[in-house]
């Protein structure tokens, strides 16, 4: 509504600077949800919370894990939140009253598990060194399916020395990421070995697989249209490729092509991205980039830098914009705060004081033929009223951008008993009049402080460094 | 010219209409089983939690004596006739407290008119079962019959019109002072009412039954809102303080956190200091389950205003709260954590009236300064200000239901419906008072559905017609209200309250009203088509609202028998309750 007043269209589209600072003990990933009004945020204690972006201020806290937390996936409606830990489960929670409404323990550490866009009761795992799953949870006993990592050989080598060596390649080919298609028919798998699969969703099997990278897949992220698709690899380069209809009634998976659209990447100072994210519409690309404070905001249209944003003197890990703001969220590696890139508009002054006009330069006033007339008032009132004949509909709803009309959708209960608000939580009461600035890793579990410093670039940089973790 | 003085709070209390009216209990049988609230006004019992009876805030003699030397109203308030927009804001310092509590701060002085009528009022009052012959002796036709009505509108496809035919129900006793204001549920199924007793109420809205007395604040409460899930109510105080509680247990909400918190065994050090701070601090004010305010996080009461908080609204997801304080300022508040989010340097005089839009994305807010200001409530920046030429204070303010218009109620005894996009005003409602007090008002809705159209009507058509209308109290303590578009009264129900009526609020066929005599009464629409003989709607000896709608009608003999319908009920309360439990 308040888009009736305002004239932000003439802002820019991507964020601008710092708007705000969060902090809930030490966030590893955040992700918003798709109405944008809540952004959900893992901690590396195993904590996950939701903010209330309205507010800025903790709307919920989920306790159930007690791993750093790596992924998180909304639900369409938004009331199912899909949080993921290297300590070998994912919970799904219902935020209606905050339990978990499933758990399901894998047998080693997930890198990511999203939920299907349009049925929360399904989703898919990509795990650290096993092979990804497909877990269906409609029932109470939930269903695996491990999808592979490699396509299928066509059966005609007959060297069984060869096959077994190819068997054995095949063994440590793993799948990194995973997404749905946006129908949710199909899933797209990046692999170690920097191949992108495409899976259908219902027969899992590979229907399309290519390398597209030379270095591990760590990110794949898709538009909210499902058309763009964003690939992180560790070579050093962002790629976008356009996905074609993979829900076509006549598609042939031999004629799938998936061309290359743009080539991010900075060769001068050989950076390497710690995470990307599409904006909004896709139009522009944002990545953190690693040992480094910078976020680096491309334009798609013409793959130029159009941005870099400054913020702390702190290495950014995952980062997320906001499905339909220019508005950036990051957690800072160090200190584990999401830090919030936004543009502020100026107030318009003549909004304060009506009869005022903004005027660029100077306007010669022409008066008005009536203007100083003067007219009693009781005539001048009884004009007034007999203008006012107009049809004015008090009811129906003009609802330009349709969000926040959907009645009957979720809506988060409102919790009085979120304790401290953590957004200042930076600070403990240590005595009568004394404050002590907390260190990141006092909410961590005892043996997760140690690692504080590495855990960071770790949990970003997806695949780096994940096979020594552990 | 009285117009421009800010608004003289609801709260001005009128002796007579309280102690001196003596009820017989026959009319209070109709509230069926509220042990307290339904005997004598005089020897209350409002509530088990009540702090010492001694308590200041009850004091009866303050009420006797309102107003014993107007002079010193205009004294005090009307120093600067001519510039009376830039009033000293030292203004409430000079105010004494009991003053205040009784939020009888009004600057202007009663104006002639009213003051006649409450003479009237309290005559009258002196015998039993009064307000029959009062009324029916005030025969003056009402300004505002002037519009035709629209007969082809209201005759579409040869059905009854759907007008609003409010009916009264149920008198709600148990406040011992003035009400400043009262709001129904957003669900619909309870009744909140804020009273200069310092108290709120919570009143279960079909059976009438009191369910909660709401006591820690320090003084009167002169806002409330509902929380849109119903559960949480918010009330604003002369305290300066804004308390959350929940609905349920009656106690504050921030509390029940408070008490969550420590069993989990959270922080030790700091938890520890909080608790020794709210025990000595219930200590001291004497109520229990007191939460404080606990440092940053403000459990408790949400403190930071510097004045009396006048106004309160939630936002539709129910995280955020906007509250309008005598400090001149607007302030929105983060619901979960009882933070202060932003504050709005919004006015230049007392925020008289805050709102929110229906998708949240904005935020009202009118003072008696005679501005209305629309803020986006993101970036706290204000978007448009909306002023009228003839600058009267503006009392009270809300959006349409469609948050496309802004209605806002000023001290020239006008409603005025500003389309806040173009900046103009749409329309204009009179007909009833409004030059003192800040009383309040809304919109209304009937659907083919709320008139019992049901029977008569294929399924697709069911809810097909919907009639929006605003209603508003009226100094004299009358309802008004009227079609939103021809601008023309469609119903008025005379001497609701004695005294001043400060407030309305309306919910589908639920009407609920409060004034200053302390009594809430709860009002419910009766299809027309209830009566038999109204089947065929042409004249007949019925005659009430639909008259007018007939072949031109004398507007004034209509008001008339309107009138007189209502005071026929008026007379026996107790048997229309029971008619309609049966």
């Amino acid at each position: 509504m308040n888009l009736l007043l305002s004239d932000d269209y003439l802002l820019q589209d991507y964020p601008e600077n710092i708007t705000n600072t969060i902090r809930s003990g030490h966030s590893t990933c955040v992700r918003f949800n798709r109405r944008g009004d809540f952004l959900a945020s893992g901690r590396v204690d195993g904590t996950v919370v939701i903010w209330d972006l309205e507010t800025m201020g903790v709307a919920r806290k989920l306790r159930g894990h007690s791993k750093n937390i790596t992924s998180l996936s909304w639900s369409r409606c938004g009331r199912y939140l899909l949080s993921a830990c290297q300590g070998w489960k994912a919970i799904l929670w219902d935020l209606q009253d905050g339990k978990r409404l499933r758990e399901v323990r894998f047998r080693a550490p997930v890198y990511g598990a999203e939920l299907h866009p349009w049925n929360h009761l399904e989703f898919a795992a990509a795990l650290f060194e096993d092979q990804p799953m497909l877990i269906d949870i409609a029932d109470p006993a939930d269903v695996r399916y491990i999808l592979p990592s490699v396509q299928k050989r066509p059966n005609t080598e007959t060297d069984a020395n060869l096959r077994e060596k190819q068997a054995k390649e095949d063994a440590k080919h793993m799948t990194t990421a995973i997404v749905y298609t946006a129908t949710g028919d199909h899933l797209l798998a990046g692999t170690t070995k920097g191949r992108l699969n495409i899976l259908d969703a219902r027969t899992r099997e590979i229907i399309y697989s290519e390398k597209i990278a030379s270095g591990i897949i760590t990110t794949l992220r898709l538009t909210e249209s499902g058309k763009e698709l964003l690939v992180n690899a560790q070579d050093r380069i962002i790629r976008t490729f356009i996905v074609p209809n993979l829900s076509a009634v006549d598609l042939d998976p031999d004629t799938i092509q998936i061309p290359l659209e743009h080539k991010f990447q900075d060769v001068v100072n050989r950076l390497s991205w710690n995470h990307v994210a599409f904006s909004s519409t896709g139009e522009y690309v944002a990545a953190s980039t690693y040992n480094n404070h910078e976020l680096y905001i491309w334009e798609r249209g013409h793959g130029s830098l159009v941005r870099m944003l400054e913020g702390p003197k702190e290495e950014q890990g995952v980062i997320e914009w906001h499905p339909h703001r220019a508005l950036l969220a990051a957690c800072g590696l160090e200190t584990g705060r999401i830090n919030i890139w936004s543009v502020t508009s100026p107030q318009r002054w003549s909004a304060l004081a009506p009869d005022f006009v903004e005027v660029e330069e100077n306007v010669e006033y022409i008066e008005k033929e009536d203007e100083f007339d003067i007219h009693p008032h009781e005539e001048i009132q009884k004009r007034r009223l007999d203008q006012e004949d107009e049809d004015v509909d008090v009811l129906t709803v003009a609802d330009g951008g349709g969000l926040g009309s959907d009645v009957g959708a979720f809506r988060m209960p409102i919790l009085f008993n979120l304790g401290e608000s953590d957004s200042e939580e930076e600070f403990v009461n240590v005595g009568l009049g004394t404050l002590r600035r907390k260190s990141p890793g006092d909410q961590d579990e005892g043996d997760m402080t140690g690692e504080e410093k590495g855990l960071g670039k770790k949990t970003s940089g997806a695949g780096r460094g994940r096979g020594r973790r552990k | 010219m009285p117009a421009s003085e800010p608004p003289s709070k609801r709260r001005r209390v009128h002796d007579q209409s309280l102690n001196s009216t003596p009820r017989d209990s026959s009319s209070e049988e109709a509230v069926p089983g509220s042990p307290p609230e339904t005997t004598r006004l005089t020897d209350q019992n409002i509530s088990i939690r009540r702090g010492p009876p001694s308590s200041p805030l009850l004091s009866e003699n303050k009420h006797q004596s309102p107003n014993p030397n107007p002079g010193d109203h205009r004294r005090r308030y009307r120093s600067s006739e001519s510039t009376s927009r830039s009033r000293s804001r030292s203004q409430s310092s000079a105010r004494s407290r009991s003053r205040s509590i009784l939020r009888s701060r009004s600057r202007s002085a009663p104006y002639s008119h009213s003051r006649s009528r409450s003479g009237s009022r309290s005559r009258s009052a002196s015998h039993p079962r009064s307000r029959s012959p009062d009324l029916s002796s005030s025969t003056t036709p009402h300004p505002t019959s002037h519009a035709e009505p629209d007969h082809h509108h209201h005759h579409r496809r040869g059905k009854l019109p759907l007008l609003p035919n409010y009916r009264s129900h149920l008198l709600l006793q148990g406040h011992t002072a003035a009400i400043s204001q009262v709001r129904i549920s957003p669900d619909g199924r309870w009744i909140a009412s804020a009273s200069a007793d310092g108290t709120a109420k919570i009143w279960d809205a079909s059976t009438g039954v009191h369910l909660e007395t709401l006591v820690g604040h320090m003084a009167g409460v002169s806002c409330l809102a509902w929380a849109p899930d119903s559960d949480t109510l918010a009330t604003g105080s002369d305290d300066k303080a804004i308390r959350l509680w929940d609905r349920v247990t009656g106690s504050p909400a921030h509390d029940v956190a408070h008490r969550d918190n420590s069993s989990e065994g959270m922080g030790s050090v700091v938890m520890k200091g909080v608790a020794m701070r709210a025990a000595a601090r219930r200590a001291r004010i004497g109520v229990p389950g007191e939460g404080v305010r606990g440092g940053r996080t403000g459990r408790g009461p949400l403190l930071g205003h510097h004045n009396y908080v006048y106004s309160l609204a939630f936002s539709p997801k129910g995280n955020i709260l906007v509250s309008g304080s005598y400090d001149e300022a607007v302030f929105l508040w983060d619901v979960r954590a009882g933070r202060l989010m932003r504050s709005l340097p919004a006015h230049s005089d007392p925020v008289s009236g805050v709102g929110f839009c229906r998708d949240g994305t904005l935020v009202v807010s009118c003072s008696t300064d005679g501005l209305i200001r629309v803020w986006d409530t993101s970036t706290g920046q204000c978007l448009r200000t909306l002023v009228h030429e003839d600058n009267p204070a503006v009392a009270n303010v809300c959006f349409s239901p469609n948050g496309r218009f802004v209605l806002a109620f000023s001290l020239d005894s006008s409603i005025r419906l500003w389309d806040y996009v173009s900046g103009s005003v749409k329309k204009t409602y009179q007909g009833h008072t409004n030059k003192g007090f800040s009383i309040g008002g809304c919109f209304g809705l009937l659907t083919d559905e709320d008139d019992g159209m049901r029977e008569e009507l294929p399924d697709e058509e069911i809810g097909s017609r919907q009639r929006p209308f605003i209603a508003s109290a009226s100094e004299e303590g009358d309802i008004v209200m009227w079609d939103v578009k021809s601008k023309e009264v469609i119903q008025r129900i005379k001497g609701v309250h004695q005294g001043v009526c400060f407030c309305v609020d309306i919910h589908g066929t639920t009407m609920v009203s409060a004034g200053q005599d302390g009594l809430i009464k709860l009002f419910k629409h009766r299809p027309r088509n209830d009566h038999p003989k109204r089947e065929d709607s042409e004249a007949n000896a019925m005659g009430d609202t639909d008259a007018r709608l007939g072949d031109a009608p004398d507007p004034t003999t209509a008001d008339e028998e309107l009138q007189r319908q209502v005071e026929a009920e008026a007379e026996s309360p107790g048997q229309r309750v029971k008619e309609e439990q049966v």
